[in-house]
């Protein structure tokens, strides 16, 4: 069998996280090809439902990621996807999906090897964790 | 209504020159921002983190009203504005004219490399076979001679350094686009002349640059010289000085007579460099030193012929000219004692320190030392390298130092777990701005920094291999010694290069440190009217005084050039009218850029086509050579025209480029720019990270249609545009709130002056001297004539401020005047500079006797005459009287300035009065230092103590009697005095009550909290109001009025316009399904949000809403949308995403 490849949606900032992707990018830093960008101008405004579509459309993970905590473009939007997320986690599981398929982090514009290495792991976390199956299980 | 627009020219693009440039920018001029460097941002390129919040914030400069104008994002990456343009590589070469109208030369180094057709793949840096040191990495790692300067701007074409090159040609050849070009042919057009009575010289001149493509003749003597000018005209002329019958400097005299455009540059032998540097005064270009070896002179000769032939000079109409060229570092290797820097490795600058902890450094952020890469355990920080030191000609402090210094430390501490031994050896730790103090106990007590007050007089290499000893002499003269793993130099600031020519072509006076003088009590005049200073050009500022001086500087030349008729704008421009497509269904162009052949090759654009065809809303596929380039651009629009689409997705590289273009796209084609998007399709497809054409495919096929379903789901319907009431009101009649009055009604607006006393002034009346001599109650009664003049100014004494409703461009706030009498005032911004006072204290006998009193009431007693220095035998002061510690855990700045002028009048009225200062650290921060340093050589003692072993009063019959432990000594001592006078500090003045009434917030101790510390340092959270002086924190009478300035800055870009548009990134609510939960209130960081009870509808302030989001994730209902990023087209872009998977 071929080996699992996973799909990982990514959620990032446009002041920080896009930012330091398009630096990974620019400067030919190698890292898996298996995210798809989708630029939102704050972490904080991505709405749960968001991801857990995403989850259900077949996504095998979800990045989320933003601006440091205090350097928020605008203000204290990080701070909301912090509590979102970690309540998310809370829900995950009864959806039937692991914690572990929702993962938040922070990037700062200047840190595109930061950006890389996260992708890197990320992709390994989530071979791990296996395909969701969610797809092939649930009926919507 | 015609629109007058004036003109300026902002020399400088570092964090100053952006901010004046984008200030002048949003008021409507007409902006060049030149830099000689090659990239935008000067120093803050290299710098990741910065303090307080350890992370970058540069992007809160960027406009916040008329958001679509700008870019809007990442500003490190680089800048955007429609009112902007952007030279870099240039200088300023002439500036001629008078202010109002000058004349400004600008010169642009040639491009070698075409930014148009480079497309940053970097196959030249590869067959470079140059190395250089790479300046952004502060010479820690290696370049090539043709290189990207800053790795992560954009846009960003490869740059060769001519100084380096070799001309060996490889880049040119393997160059896949054609971008570069020495243009060899136009060389044989370039005549040169080469005049040396050597032959040896002549010959071997000749034969090197013949080779290098030049067409040359050889004079073996000055009259044979000018007889083969008359025959052929010649370019350049390379004229030996030393000649026989008639020397160099008469040639070149004759020479230039004859032919008064060519270039001369002279050569010469080492005695004779000071005739060529004369030769220099009367026209000839540079002069090269003797002996020539050919690497060295061809790259100079073609360097000139670059310079001389290719350099486009170009003049400009200019109304005002802000200069912010910044700072130079000083360099440790130069100065008598060097710490070891350039012979050991392991010595860094504080900014290659800040290069090896970034990510883009030459470790990508991991923190090993440059000898052998072994980990950094054990760090020292050594303050004041080439600050505060008369033997390197800086009798001044470099302001920013010990901050940096601290951040430094906390950022190792954090990358490695608090592993790192941070030490600092400090002087004095100058925390004496915002917040500063409590940074600093932060470090101390949370993070476990050192910090060891004492001079570090050695570094060897000392212990292991690479290790380095420092020697130093504690407080109690024991000699110690430590080994550590890396030596960080905070090194000094010294006026940037090139100064003194700036200097002398704008007329603007340089001090006797080199940096610009400035007019009394100004930040940002200087000698020449109509030239202004902004940041560092005038002295060692950090983030937050540089953006207010910059801010400063923007005032002062709007305010010229509208004095000059140059003017604001009179009407907004009307906004485009966009064809309304709201009724029609989305039919989307795209255009897929080739990038020549190179992405048709590495995927499959025919499948790609075929899957973009078939997407629902799609109407027709394009694909464009190089969209990037002009043809390409030209292309795309004859195509979108033919098209009748009403969306357009374009699929390029970097999507940032395209913000202007789309916009002026938008102007032509009457649709809407909003509806147009610019996705990255190239990123993907990059030979490292994937070569497998079916994966690029994949990815270019997703990229698109996630772009294609955000587009079609895009509001189509336009935005309104949002009245502003062209008035302001200033709260607090100070010498803040006065300026900030002027200022604005300079510019043609009425303002409402509310001060609570009957008189004007606050503070400043009770300001007899300053430091600097200069003298403060003539500045107030001139400033409180002009304001009582002003016919733009209605002032409001005994009055104060009872009510205030309302937002950015309409505030209605109630005053109650004299005689109890109310007045309700409309406005559109306010500024509240309420200022502060000397702070009351019961610590060291105050009040006990009248031998102890206040800096302020002594200023006051020797003004009045009853305290007479003659009189006195003993004074001693005490600095920092329950400041510093919690609860007033802040710095109140202007105490040690305060002491030290009064500590020096006392001596110069009395040499034989001993003074003893009992200080914790002399707060003497820029040319301060300079008073403290006469302060000390006149005699004043200054005797420092711990926070934990306060000096002790005792006063018996009228005497007073200080004791206090030595710590040189190492024993107590007393001080029987005549006088006792304390440094109370400054206190907030009834803050809280008027940031309860606009709606703003106060900071912990109680001064005005600003949006930001080092971006948006007036401002607040809440838009249109704004805050200057010591209402913000305690500050100088001169930094104050920088600070006014500075407010009134901010206030006039939104009273400038009759109308403001929001951005098109914007919250906004639908009612009907709209609950009135009020969850979006509490969520909108900017208070953007209000339940409007009458109408039973939530309002959204369009103006306020900078488009975060937050509103429309946290309803319940979907009821609060954010204009472009709606449910169903975050759905559509979601499943676009999954469509194409593994």
């Amino acid at each position: 069998m071929e080996e699992f490849e996973p799909t990982i949606i990514a959620f990032v900032c446009n002041w920080c996280t896009y930012t330091a992707a398009d630096l990974a990018g620019t400067s030919r830093l190698s890292y898996p090809p298996n995210v798809r960008l989708i630029r939102m101008m704050c972490t904080g405004m991505v709405d749960p439902k968001y991801v857990i579509k995403a989850l259900l459309e077949g996504a095998d993970a979800i990045l989320i990621s933003g601006c440091h905590p205090g350097d928020c473009h605008y203000i204290n939007g990080n701070y909301k996807a912090r509590r979102r997320v970690r309540l998310l986690k809370e829900i995950l599981p009864r959806f039937g999906f692991a914690e572990g398929r929702v993962k938040l982090t922070w990037i700062g514009a200047s840190e595109g090897v930061d950006f890389a290495a996260t992708i890197k792991e990320m992709v390994e976390e989530v071979k791990a964790l296996g395909p969701n199956q969610t797809k092939e299980q649930m009926v919507i | 209504m015609k629109k007058k627009i004036g003109s300026a020219l902002v020399v400088g693009a570092g964090i100053s020159g952006i901010r004046s440039a984008l200030d002048l920018a949003e008021l409507g001029y007409q902006v060049k921002l030149i830099d000689r460097a090659p990239n935008l941002g000067g120093t803050l390129t290299q710098l990741d983190y910065q303090f307080p919040t350890d992370h970058c914030g540069m992007c809160k400069m960027l406009p916040l009203v008329e958001r679509d104008s700008s870019s809007q994002y990442c500003l490190r990456k680089g800048l955007f504005h429609e009112n902007i343009e952007i030279m870099l590589s240039t200088e300023l070469v002439a500036l001629e004219g008078e202010p109002g109208k000058f004349q400004a030369s600008l010169r642009q180094k040639p491009a070698i490399v075409d930014p148009e057709s480079c497309t940053g793949c970097g196959e030249c840096s590869h067959v470079c076979p140059v190395e250089v040191a790479d300046e952004f990495n502060a010479g820690l790692t290696k370049r090539k001679a043709i290189y990207l300067p800053v790795p992560h701007n954009i846009p960003n074409s490869y740059t060769v350094d001519l100084a380096a090159c070799t001309l060996c040609g490889e880049c040119e050849k393997i160059c896949p686009t054609g971008a570069i070009d020495f243009r060899w042919e136009a060389r044989k057009q370039f005549r040169i002349l080469v005049v040396d009575d050597e032959l040896i010289v002549r010959d071997s001149l000749k034969d090197w640059l013949t080779e290098d493509g030049f067409q040359v003749d050889a004079a073996e003597s000055g009259p044979d010289a000018l007889e083969k000018m008359t025959k052929q005209s010649y370019h350049l002329m390379l004229l030996d000085i030393k000649m026989p019958d008639m020397d160099g400097v008469e040639v070149l005299k004759r020479a230039k007579e004859m032919r008064p455009d060519i270039a001369v540059v002279m050569m010469t032998a080492y005695a004779t460099v000071e005739t060529a540097v004369e030769a220099m005064k009367i026209g000839a270009l540079d002069y090269l030193m003797k002996p020539f070896d050919p690497e060295t002179l061809v790259p100079l000769v073609v360097k000139l012929y670059e310079n001389i032939e290719r350099s486009g000079e170009r003049e400009i109409e200019v109304g005002a000219v802000v200069l912010a060229t910044g700072f130079g570092s000083y360099d440790p290797a130069s100065g008598s004692n060097t710490y070891g820097y350039g012979e050991y490795p392991n010595v860094v600058t504080s900014i290659e320190f800040e290069r090896i902890i970034s990510g883009t450094g030459p470790n990508r952020g991991r923190l090993i030392r440059p000898s052998d890469g072994k980990e950094i355990r054990k760090v020292a920080w050594l303050q004041c390298v080439g600050s505060r030191d008369i033997q390197t000609n800086a009798d001044y402090c470099s302001s920013v130092c010990c901050m940096f210094s601290i951040k430094e430390a906390l950022l190792a501490k954090e990358r490695t777990g608090g592993q790192v031994d941070a030490a600092i050896f400090y002087m004095d730790m100058r925390t004496f701005g915002k917040n500063f103090q409590r940074y600093r106990e932060k470090a101390e007590k949370e993070y476990n920094v050192r910090f060891q007050r004492s001079r570090v007089h050695s570094v060897e290499p000392g212990g292991a291999n690479g290790d380095l000893r420092i020697s130093y002499t504690d407080l109690d003269g024991a000699g110690r010694e430590e080994i550590v793993d890396l030596v960080v130099l905070a090194t000094g600031q010294r006026p940037p290069k090139g100064t003194e020519p700036l200097s002398e072509l704008t007329g603007v006076e340089l001090n006797s440190w080199g940096f610009c003088q400035l007019q009394p009590f100004s930040l940002s005049l200087t000698a020449k009217e109509g030239v202004f200073a902004g940041g560092s050009f005038s002295g060692l500022r950090d983030i937050s005084e540089s953006v207010i001086q910059a801010n400063s500087a923007s005032l002062h030349a709007s305010s010229l050039i509208h004095s000059k008729g140059g003017g604001l704008s009179e009407a907004t421009e009307k906004s485009p009218e966009f064809r309304d497509v709201s009724r029609e269904f989305p039919r989307t162009m795209v255009a897929l850029c080739t990038c020549g052949d190179s992405l048709v090759l590495s995927a499959d654009f025919d499948g790609v086509e075929t899957t973009v065809s078939g997407l629902n809303s799609v109407t027709q596929v394009h694909r464009i050579e190089r969209i990037c380039t002009q043809e390409g651009w030209k292309e795309l629009e004859e195509k979108f025209n033919d098209s009748k689409a009403n969306r357009l997705l374009i699929g390029a590289c970097l999507p940032y480029v395209y913000k202007g273009k789309l916009r002026e796209l938008g102007k032509a084609t009457g649709l809407n720019p909003a509806l147009m998007e610019v996705v990255d399709i190239c990123t993907p497809s990059f030979p490292s990270r994937n070569t497998d054409p079916q994966q690029v495919s994949r990815e270019i096929r997703t990229t698109i249609s996630m772009g294609v379903g955000k587009l079609k789901g895009m509001d189509p319907s336009s935005l309104k545009a949002i009245p502003v009431i062209q008035k302001a009101l200033v709260v607090g009649g100070g010498i803040g709130g006065m300026s900030a009055a002027l200022a604005i009604a300079d510019h043609g607006f009425e303002v409402d002056l509310v001060e609570k006393e009957g008189d004007l002034g606050g503070n400043l009346r009770t300001l007899h001297r300053t430091l600097e001599g200069d003298p403060p109650q003539e500045l107030l009664e001139q400033t409180v004539s002009r304001v009582e003049k002003h016919p733009n100014i209605q002032v409001y004494k005994n009055a104060q401020v009872l009510n205030s409703l309302g937002r950015a461009g309409r505030f209605l706030t109630t005053i109650e005047k004299e005689e109890g009498e109310g007045e309700t005032l409309e406005h559109g911004v306010t500024v509240l500079a309420t200022g502060g006072k000397e702070a009351t204290t019961e610590s060291y006998g105050y009040g006990k006797s009248e031998a102890i009193l206040t800096q302020h009431q002594l200023e006051d007693k020797l003004h009045q005459g009853s305290i007479s220095p003659a009189d006195l035998r003993v004074v001693t002061m005490i600095q920092c009287v329950d400041s510093r510690e919690e609860p007033r855990n802040y710095c109140s700045r202007i105490c040690c300035g305060s002491t030290l002028k009064n500590a020096l009048y006392l001596k110069d009225q009395n040499p034989d009065l001993d003074i003893y200062v009992l200080y914790r650290d002399i707060m003497a921060y820029g040319f301060l230092e300079n008073y403290y340093t006469q302060a000390r050589q006149k005699g004043v003692f200054f005797i420092q103590y711990n926070v934990d072993d306060k000096p002790r009063v005792e006063v018996e019959n009228g005497q007073v009697a200080v004791g206090v432990t030595d710590p040189i000594l190492g024993r107590e001592v007393t001080i029987k005095s005549d006088l006792l006078v304390l440094s109370t500090g400054i206190v907030p003045n009834g803050q809280n009550e008027l940031a309860q009434l606009f709606g703003v917030e106060v900071d912990q101790d109680g001064f005005f909290q600003e949006a930001e510390y080092k971006w948006r340092p007036v401002d607040f959270l809440k838009e249109g109001v704004f805050t200057c002086g010591i209402a913000h924190s305690p500050r100088s009478v001169t930094e104050t009025m920088a600070m006014a300035d500075a407010a009134a800055q901010r206030a006039l870009r939104i009273l400038n316009n009759e109308r403001l548009m929001a951005g098109s990134t914007v919250a906004e609510v639908r009612h009907s399904l709209c609950s009135l939960c009020e969850r979006c209130i509490t969520a909108c960081p900017y208070g953007a949000r209000l339940h409007d009870e009458y109408e039973g509808k939530i309002i959204v302030d369009a103006l306020t809403c900078q488009g975060c989001g937050s509103c429309a994730s946290v309803c319940p209902n979907s009821a609060s949308v954010l204009r472009g990023y709606r449910d169903q087209q975050m759905f559509s872009v979601i499943d676009a995403a999954l469509a194409d998977m593994f």
